[in-house]
C-alpha cells in the first residue's frame, strides 16, 4: 500500500484552496497547502536531502530553502512550518547566531511550526553553552550526556560529540523502534521504527508532550556502546516531543522521521503539520505569484545536466576513498559527495514529458556554472588525494558549494513544481514533475 | 522504449559537437531486435556522413549469462564495408548504461578530440594533448582529467595516427576485439579515444520471472564442458591448441571474466616478476592481458618465445596495433626476430588479409568445448549474427549450447514484453548476413 498517496492527494487539493491572503491581523486555523522551508545553512549535513524526499512524495511541493542568511533577512515570514534535519548542532546556532535566534523566536511566537530531527532537535534544548543558549525554547534534558565517556564498541569517530566538559554520546545507530504514547497526533498505535543517527533520547518537562518513546531495537540496529548501556539510556526515553512557544509548536524528533526509508515515520511528520497548523493559524504568508512557467531551452536543461552528470562521475570513482574530513564537530565521508549528486540526478535525468525546471534560465545558468565548478573540484580533489596532499580545505569549500547549489536546485525545481501544480489544468504537472513513475511490474505490485 | 532501454538514439556532429536525440521506436526493436542490426540500419540512414555507430545488444548489462557485448559499427579501411566490432570486457556493458542505446557519430572532428559519453550526455572534447601519446598514457590521463577509474576508453594509439592498416581500436589498457582497422577509421575522424560512463538503469518488463530464468540459465551453463576450466591455456586445448596454451601457461599469472561471463578467458601474462605470486607487483607494467587469443597464437607461430610475445602484445597495446594481422604481416615479410618487430613496429604495414564477413575473426571459428550439434562458416555466422544482436561475448557464444536462439529470443520477450519470436531473429539475422 502506498502511505503516500493519501497525503499527495490532500495537499494537491489544499494547492488549489484561494490562498486566505491578509486577515486583518486575525488567527484561523490555517487550511490551504503550508509553505515550508527547509533549513540547509551552516552546520546542516545531508540529511535536509531527506526532508525535501519525504515532502516531494508527500505531496508538501511548497518548498522553500532558507540559510542563515535568509533567516536573518526574514525568510521566515513567509513561511508556516521550518524543517531543521541534521548535522552539527553547534555548527548550526553559530551559523544562526543572534538574529537567526531572534528571527526563529519571532517565527515561534507569531504561530510558526518548527520539525527538528537530529542536530534539528537538540537546537531548541534548554542548554547553558553559548551559543546553543540562544535557543533555550524546550525544557527537556538528554540522557545521553556523560561526563564519562564509555566504551566504544564501533565507530569510535561517530560516537559521541564532546559539551563542555561532557560528552553527548550515541548508544546506537540505524534503526530504532519507537511506541507512541497516545497523543494527538501520533494516537494510539502500533510501535513504528525510524533511523537513530545521533539524535537525543530526551526527559521532558513543564508542559512538553512526550509523543513516542523508544521502545526498542531491531536485527538493524547498530550497538556503539555497550548493548545494557544503550538500553539504559535510550529505553523508555521520549523519541519526539511537542513544545509550545507562544503561539508557535516545536516538534523535536531524536529518530529521523523524515528517512525516506521509513514511510510510516514520514506519515506522521505529515500529520504533525496538519494537526498543529489548523491549531494556530499564521497570519503572515504573502500569495505566491501564480504564472505558468516557460519550458527552458533543451539546450539549457543539457548543460546543466552535462555538469551534474560529471561531478556524478567523480563522486562516484570518490566513494570508497578512505578519506575523512572533519567539518566543525562533523566527519564527512567522500560518499556524501554523491548523496547531493544523486539527489539533483534523481529530478534530471528525465529528458522528455514534464521537465522539472522551467521559467528562469539564468538562474538554471547560473546553477550550471556552480556544478561546473563542482566538477573541476571533485576532479582536482581525487587528482590531490591520488597524490596523498593535504585536502581539508579543498573538501570544506566543495561541501559547502555542492550544498549551497543543491539547495539553489531545489528551490527552482520546487518553485516550479509548485507554480504548475496551482496553474490552470492543462498545465498541471504528473504527480511528480520529473521524476520517472513506475512501470511493468513495479507499478502492477505497488498497485 | 521502455524496457531493456535507456530509450535513446543519439547522433552526434562531430564538426560541431551538436547532439540530437530521439527515442528508441518499439516497432524498430520488434523488427531488428538490437545490437549490431540496428547499428546497421542506423549506419544505413545516416551512410552520407560515413559514420561510426555505437550500440549494444538488447539484453547486454542483463543477468543473462555472457551478455556484456557492446558494438562499433562502421565501413571497414581493410574491406570498404560496413563491419561490427566487438566491445568486450566492461565497456560493452557500460555503453549499455550510459544514457544511449545508440549513438551515430557523423562527420569528422575539427581537431583531435575525445568523444566522453555519460549520463545521455555525449560531448566532443578536444584532445590535442593525448594526440601521439600510446594507448596507455591516453587511458591513464582521461581517467585522471575525468576522475573515475571505472571510465572505458576505447582508444586509438600512434599506429592510428600514422595511417597504418593495422591500426586497431583498444579497450582501456589492452587490445579488443578489431580486426577491421577500425582505430585507422577513428584517427580519420580525428577521434583520439571514446570515453564512456554508464551509471543508469534499466527497466525489465517481467522482472521476477526474467531475474529467476537467469538464475536457472546460469546454472545450466554452469554445467557445460568448460566447467571448471579457465584462461588461454583451456581455451587454446578447446581449439585444437594445446601446444599454444603449454607455451603461454608458464607466464599466466591470472585469468579474468568480462562482465558477466562465466568463462574467463583474458589470461594475465606476466613478462616480469613471478606469476605464481599473487600479490601485487612493484613494477609499473609488469605484463599484458591476453584479450586476443588468435593474437597471441598469432605470435606463436612466427616462432616467437611465450616471454618475447608477450612483450611483442604489450607493445602492441600500446601502440595500438592488432597482433594477428601484425604477425600475419610479419609472417609474409620473413620477419621472425621479436627484438627487431619491436623496434620497427612504427614502419611495419601492408596490406593484411581482410575478414570475410562482416564479424571479427577475433572469435575463432569453431565450436569451443561444446557441442552444438553442428560447426563450419555458415554456423559461425549465424552464430555470431544472434551474439551480436543479442549483446552476448562472441567467444562465451560458441561455448554456451545453453543459450540457444530459441532461449536467446525468449529473454528477449521477456524482457520487452514485446513480440520477438524465432521468425523476428531470423530476419534481423538475415538482414545482417545478407
Amino acid at each position: 500500500m502506498d502511505l503516500y498517496q493519501p497525503y499527495t492527494a490532500r495537499n494537491h487539493g489544499l494547492a488549489l484552496v484561494p490562498e486566505p491572503g491578509d486577515r486583518a491581523g486575525g488567527l484561523a486555523p490555517w487550511s490551504g497547502h503550508p509553505r515550508i522551508a527547509v533549513y540547509t545553512g551552516g552546520g546542516s549535513s545531508h540529511s535536509w536531502l531527506w526532508l525535501v524526499e519525504i515532502f516531494e512524495r508527500l505531496g508538501f511541493w511548497d518548498l522553500v530553502f532558507a540559510d542563515e542568511i535568509d533567516v536573518a533577512r526574514g525568510a521566515l515570514d513567509q513561511v508556516q512550518v521550518l524543517a531543521v534535519s541534521g548535522g552539527d548542532t553547534f555548527g548550526m546556532a553559530r551559523a544562526l547566531g543572534p538574529r537567526g535566534a531572534a528571527g526563529l523566536e519571532s517565527f515561534l511566537r507569531a504561530g510558526g511550526l518548527y520539525l527538528g530531527s537530529c542536530a534539528g532537535a537538540y537546537l531548541p534544548l534548554n542548554s547553558s553553552k553559548e551559543p546553543l543558549n540562544l535557543f533555550n525554547w524546550v525544557p527537556a534534558k538528554i540522557t545521553n550526556l556523560s561526563r564519562h565517556l564509555p566504551r566504544a564498541r564501533q565507530m569510535p569517530q561517530k560516537f559521541c560529540t564532546p559539551y563542555g566538559c561532557s560528552y553527548v554520546f550515541h548508544p546506537v545507530r540505524e534503526e530504532t523502534v519507537l511506541e507512541p504514547t497516545g497523543l494527538a497526533p501520533f494516537g494510539v498505535g502500533q510501535s513504528l521504527r525510524a533511523p537513530l543517527y545521533g539524535g537525543p533520547a530526551m526527559i521532558a518537562s513543564g508542559e512538553v508532550e512526550v509523543l513516542a518513546t523508544y521502545q526498542g531495537f531491531s536485527e538493524r540496529t547498530r550497538f556503539l556502546v555497550d548493548p545494557e548501556l544503550a538500553r539504559q539510556t535510550l529505553l523508555g526515553r521520549a523519541a519526539v516531543i511537542r513544545s509550545r512557544l507562544g503561539r508557535g509548536c516545536l516538534y523535536l524528533f531524536g529518530p529521523h522521521f523524515e528517512h525516506p526509508g521509513y514511510a510510516e515515520a514520514n506519515r506522521l511528520v505529515a500529520e504533525a503539520i496538519y494537526h498543529d497548523l489548523a491549531r494556530t493559524g499564521w497570519p503572515g504568508r504573502q500569495a505566491a505569484a501564480a504564472e505558468v512557467p516557460r519550458p527552458l531551452e533543451p539546450g539549457v536543461l543539457r548543460d546543466l545536466r552535462r555538469q551534474v552528470s560529471n561531478a556524478r562521475v567523480v563522486a562516484l570513482g570518490l566513494e570508497d576513498h578512505p578519506a575523512r574530513w572533519r567539518i566543525g564537530r562533523k566527519l564527512y565521508e567522500p560518499a556524501k559527495f554523491r548523496v547531493f549528486c544523486e539527489a539533483l540526478w534523481q529530478r534530471l535525468r528525465s529528458r522528455r514529458g514534464a521537465l522539472p525546471l522551467a521559467g528562469d534560465p539564468e538562474a538554471v545558468e547560473a546553477l550550471t556554472a556552480a556544478w561546473r565548478a563542482i566538477a573541476e573540484g571533485l576532479r582536482a580533489l581525487k587528482r590531490e588525494l591520488a597524490l596523498e596532499q593535504d585536502t581539508q580545505a579543498r573538501a570544506e569549500a566543495l561541501f559547502s558549494a555542492i550544498n549551497r547549489a543543491t539547495a539553489d536546485f531545489m528551490d527552482i525545481y520546487f518553485r516550479n513544481a509548485y507554480r504548475r501544480l496551482t496553474a490552470p489544468a492543462p498545465f498541471r504537472p504528473d504527480p511528480a514533475p520529473g521524476r520517472r513513475l513506475p512501470t511493468g511490474d513495479r507499478q502492477r505490485r505497488q498497485a | 522504449m521502455e524496457f531493456l532501454s535507456s530509450d535513446n538514439v543519439g547522433v552526434l556532429d562531430l564538426a560541431t559537437g551538436e547532439v540530437s536525440e530521439d527515442e528508441l521506436a518499439e516497432d524498430l526493436v520488434a523488427e531488428k531486435i538490437g545490437g549490431a542490426a540496428i547499428n546497421a540500419y542506423l549506419y544505413e540512414q545516416h551512410q552520407d556522413a560515413d559514420p561510426v555507430v555505437l550500440g549494444s545488444g538488447l539484453l547486454t548489462g542483463t543477468l543473462v549469462p555472457g551478455t556484456s557485448l557492446g558494438l562499433m559499427s562502421a565501413k571497414s579501411p581493410l574491406t570498404g564495408a560496413l563491419c561490427h566490432v566487438p566491445i568486450v570486457q566492461y565497456a560493452g556493458m557500460e555503453l549499455k548504461y550510459s544514457g544511449f542505446d545508440y549513438l551515430v557519430l557523423r562527420g569528422k572532428a575539427p581537431e583531435p578530440s575525445l568523444v566522453w559519453i555519460h549520463d545521455g550526455i555525449a560531448d566532443v572534447e578536444p584532445a590535442g594533448d593525448l594526440w601521439g601519446q600510446d594507448v596507455w598514457q591516453t587511458v591513464d590521463a582521461i581517467r585522471s582529467n575525468m576522475g573515475d577509474e571505472m571510465i572505458q576508453v576505447l582508444a586509438v594509439g600512434p599506429a592510428a595516427e600514422r595511417g597504418s592498416s593495422l591500426a586497431a581500436v583498444m579497450n582501456n589498457f589492452w587490445p579488443g576485439a578489431d580486426r577491421f582497422a577500425l582505430g585507422k577509421a577513428l584517427a580519420e575522424r580525428n577521434i583520439k579515444a571514446i570515453a564512456i560512463r554508464g551509471m543508469g538503469l534499466l527497466e525489465v518488463a517481467e522482472d521476477e520471472d526474467f531475474v529467476e530464468r537467469c538464475v536457472e540459465l546460469l546454472a545450466k551453463v554452469k554445467e557445460g564442458a568448460w566447467a571448471g576450466k579457465q584462461g588461454f591455456a583451456d581455451l587454446a586445448e578447446a581449439m585444437g591448441r594445446p601446444e599454444a596454451g603449454g607455451w603461454l601457461q608458464p607466464l599466466i599469472h591470472r585469468s579474468r571474466a568480462s562482465f558477466n561471463v562465466p568463462f574467463a578467458y583474458n589470461s594475465f601474462a606476466m613478462i616480469e616478476g613471478d606469476p605464481s605470486v599473487l600479490t601485487e607487483p612493484d613494477i609499473d607494467e609488469p605484463g599484458v592481458l591476453v584479450s586476443d587469443p588468435l593474437g597471441a597464437m598469432a605470435l606463436q607461430e612466427l616462432g616467437l618465445g611465450a616471454a618475447e610475445a608477450a612483450g611483442l602484445l604489450r607493445d602492441c597495446a600500446k601502440d595500438g596495433l592488432d597482433a594477428a594481422n601484425l604477425a600475419a604481416l610479419c609472417q609474409a615479410q620473413g620477419k621472425t626476430d621479436a627484438a627487431a618487430i619491436s623496434a620497427a613496429l612504427a614502419d611495419i604495414d601492408g596490406e593484411v588479409a581482410a575478414p570475410s564477413g562482416p564479424f571479427s575473426p577475433w572469435a575463432p571459428a569453431q565450436p569451443l568445448l561444446a557441442d552444438f550439434g553442428e560447426s563450419g562458416d555458415a554456423w559461425w555466422q549465424r552464430r555470431q549474427a544472434v551474439a551480436y544482436i543479442m549483446g552476448l561475448d562472441p567467444i562465451f557464444a560458441l561455448m554456451s549450447p545453453e543459450l540457444s536462439e530459441e532461449v536467446l529470443v525468449e529473454m528477449a520477450a521477456l524482457g520487452t514484453e514485446l513480440d520477438i519470436t524465432a521468425e523476428t531473429l531470423d530476419q534481423a539475422v538475415s538482414s545482417l548476413l545478407g
